[in-house]
């Protein structure tokens, strides 16, 4: 998988006082992580060679897991999020007979970061899957009556897996253009209800795409000494920031969720900045997604 | 048999193979930055991903520790979207638990724990998509991250899956032949020494069929270790490079 060449810029060269891009002595990286970061925020920059409002490089592979129905693998920088979605039948809920199901759901498993444990999934996994549908459900990215087979009989149930292979700061929106990645791959087969037999008919040759009609896309942003805002911090930096706030909006500029789990006061001036930076995020991941689409459609 | 026909008069299996053939092999060293270790591997159409932590302090309770040697922890997992049908639990199951024991006492067999004492080494692979052989794939994938992590092994550990059609056995079976429901073979060894590290069959099979079988299976796992091997050393030569620049 890629892993793109440290930026040397003169700027990270200086603050660093090396000529090359070598490694951080230990003693700064693990003794004083703060202040390390500190130095390069002075600086405007970071310790990975990024400016404070810059992402990292975001790869996308959309269906690669054939077993499910749409899959997407999106990496940001070091982070790897995979998403399978897999539908499956079932009577639609009683308060709404015209709808489907949507369940997503994030996992956070040992296997992504020595932090987490085995056992029952822990906070931060609950909160997130939590978080996921709730910018289903907010950003209308899809009809939930387009998963309706038949009122009051049949619907679609779509799982919507998100699982977390390395964990590197900002899963939320790197798990969401996941989630978007595979919505956009989902191939349902045509079902009909017989008649007759009231039993449901699967027609595998038939299968059409899920009609996405916003594009729901997320920028997060870690708040360093209550002041200094930086957009798509790593782990060290989720860490060591004393803030964290998550702003998702689709293509029409329409906030869907601005998610601020307490830390640092933030000013309305700053929420604003926030808002512009998530609306040129919006634009950089669309024009990647639709990228990857038409690669796939050439293939 | 009733069915498919799993071996055809001219000798192929159901995906073009010949009875003693692998399917395409494509894996990956160092694939992840926060495990100490990590690897990727395709088998055909199964992909597995195995992960290392460690040596570490014993975590949770210490009285699981060795005065001697480092204890080893596994944890198996398939993904939901990884099978045909949706699975409900990824991990927990008895199946699965089955798997994390098989994998243990594999790496127990292989590793050199008494290196370690009073020490601790996760191993967690997951299955991003199964098609038969999961275990061999796991076990393969899992060599590569022990490799990857520096952790010293008696040898590579390489596991393959063989069955017996028509007096003819099969090596590294497709989940289409495994689900067929024949006689099916586990094997992991240390290819070198030719040591077993474990075997499981769990059909009947006639005594006399089951050395055919082994051999099958055997040079089907020094097949695989050439490959691996490849891996690996195509990796450092990768990774020693781009240090050098």
């Amino acid at each position: 998988m890629l892993r793109r060449p440290q930026r040397a810029s003169k700027l990270h060269q200086r603050v660093m006082n090396t000529n090359s891009l070598t490694q951080a002595p230990w003693h700064q990286t693990t003794v004083e992580p703060l202040e390390y970061h500190r130095k390069f925020l002075k600086e405007n920059c970071r310790p990975d060679g990024r400016e404070l409002g810059e992402f990292r490089t975001t790869t996308l592979n959309i269906g690669s897991i054939t077993t499910a129905d749409g899959s997407a693998l999106v990496k940001l920088g070091n982070t790897t999020i995979i998403c399978g979605i897999k539908g499956e039948l079932a009577a639609p809920p009683a308060d709404a007979p015209d709808k489907g199901y949507i369940v997503p759901n994030v996992d956070l498993p040992p296997l992504c970061s020595s932090r987490f444990r085995p056992g029952p999934p822990g906070e931060q996994a609950q909160a997130a899957s939590q978080f996921i549908a709730d910018v289903i459900e907010n950003s209308e990215m899809l009809q939930r009556e387009d998963l309706c087979i038949e009122k009051g009989k049949l619907s679609w149930v779509l799982y919507c897996d998100i699982i977390c292979l390395d964990y590197d700061g900002n899963i939320l929106d790197a798990c969401i253009i996941a989630l978007l990645a595979s919505m956009k791959n989902v191939q349902l087969p045509e079902v009909h209800v017989n008649e007759q037999t009231g039993l449901a008919e699967v027609n595998m040759k038939k299968k059409r795409h899920l009609n996405i009609v916003k594009h729901p896309v997320a920028a997060s942003f870690a708040v360093f000494d209550n002041s200094i805002l930086i957009v798509d911090p790593t782990s060290d930096e989720e860490n060591l920031s004393t803030g964290f706030i998550t702003v998702v909006i689709d293509e029409e500029e329409k906030l869907c969720t601005v998610h601020k789990p307490g830390g640092t006061p933030l000013s309305n001036e700053k929420l604003q900045d926030c808002i512009n930076r998530a609306i040129t995020r919006n634009k950089e991941v669309c024009k990647l997604l639709n990228k990857v689409m038409k690669s796939m459609k050439a293939k | 048999m009733a069915g498919i026909e799993l071996l055809s008069d001219q000798g192929y299996r159901v995906d073009g193979r010949k009875p003693n053939e692998l399917r395409k092999i494509q894996a990956r060293m160092g694939v992840f930055s926060q495990a100490d270790g990590s690897a990727y591997i395709e088998q055909g159409n199964t992909k597995a991903l195995a992960v290392v932590y460690g040596p570490h302090e014993i975590r949770g309770s210490r009285s699981k520790s060795q005065h001697d040697r480092a204890i080893i922890n596994c944890q198996y997992s398939m993904a939901t979207f990884s099978t045909g049908e949706r699975k409900r639990r990824p991990h927990g199951d008895r199946k699965s638990s089955e798997m994390t024991l098989h994998l243990k006492q594999t790496f127990e067999a292989a590793i050199l724990t008494q290196l370690y004492p009073r020490s601790q080494i996760d191993i967690y692979v997951q299955i991003l998509q199964a098609d038969g052989g999961n275990y061999s794939a796991c076990v393969n994938a899992a060599t590569l991250a022990v490799v990857d992590a520096g952790i010293p092994l008696r040898d590579y550990v390489c596991a393959c899956s063989a069955g017996f059609v028509e007096d003819t056995p099969l090596v590294d079976l497709s989940h289409l032949e495994e689900s067929a429901g024949g006689t099916q073979l586990s094997l992991a060894v240390l290819p070198k020494a030719e040591h077993l590290a474990l075997i499981e069959m769990d059909s009947r099979l006639h005594q006399d069929h089951l050395e055919s079988m082994m051999d099958a299976a055997t040079q089907a796992c020094k097949d695989l270790y050439a490959v691996l091997d490849r891996v690996v050393r195509d990796h450092l030569q990768e990774v020693t490079t781009s240090i050098g620049e």
